[in-house]
């Protein structure tokens, strides 16, 4: 081994690869793609009962085009629904809501939710360029803490 | 044909550690390069005993041509 190195993720990505890589991590932790209307958000922004909480995905930035402009997803799991979209400044953000949830326990599941979409992200976007460097994935695994190994090869002439 | 080899760690946060294997000398510092093209900004770097290893030589054939 000639050297390590600990690099900080930034998630700049286009409609469909964020769209992907939410769809992956909400799927790996049991939430299912809902359709957002307008009355049921607008019920939960009005309702005393409905908690609900903002949250961004640091480093983050999400590139429209004119196809995509105002797209959103929405996930849910045990009452409470995660839709992610872009905020004005452009960075990747969910919005989390429940019925008879704390703030504490939203935001504790919209952060939860966020490292995995930052991690399938991520996967993805290595996975899509070694591919296109031709080189070879030859072990991966999905460790106990949740962390995925890869080993890739190459060949130089 | 050199092997190149790198074990990726994508952490349960995204945070991504890169082992690099097969370069000898600076060489590894363009992989480390590649990585940070992909994933994102590097926060920690270190250096094994294989990179003070002398570099590579660079081996180039020259043919000669009568034409």
């Amino acid at each position: 081994m000639s050297c390590v190195c600990i690099l900080t993720p930034v998630v700049i990505a286009a409609w469909p690869a964020f769209s992907a890589a939410v769809m992956a991590a909400a799927s790996s932790l049991g939430y299912t793609l809902v359709e957002a209307t307008q009355e049921a958000e607008e019920f939960a922004l009005e309702s005393k009962t409905v908690n609900r909480v903002d949250l961004e995905v640091p480093q983050s930035e999400v590139v429209l085009d004119t196809l995509h402009r105002d797209q959103r997803i929405s996930v849910s799991r045990e009452g409470v629904t995660v839709t992610f979209g872009r905020d004005a400044r452009g960075k990747a953000s969910l919005c989390v809501s429940g019925e008879g949830c704390t703030e504490a326990e939203l935001r504790a599941r919209g952060e939860e939710l966020s490292r995995r979409f930052v991690q399938k992200y991520v996967y993805q976007r290595l996975m899509e360029e070694m591919r296109s460097r031709q080189f070879v994935v030859v072990e991966e695994e999905t460790c106990d803490n949740h962390a995925i190994r890869l080993k890739v090869r190459h060949w130089e002439s | 044909m050199r092997q190149r080899e790198f074990e990726i760690t994508i952490g349960p946060d995204g945070s991504v550690e890169v082992h690099v294997n097969g370069y000898k000398g600076k060489s590894c510092l363009e992989a480390v390069k590649l990585f940070e093209q992909i994933v994102g900004s590097v926060q920690e770097q270190r250096l094994t005993s294989e990179y003070y290893d002398p570099e590579e030589p660079v081996r180039n054939r020259i043919e000669q041509r009568s034409d």
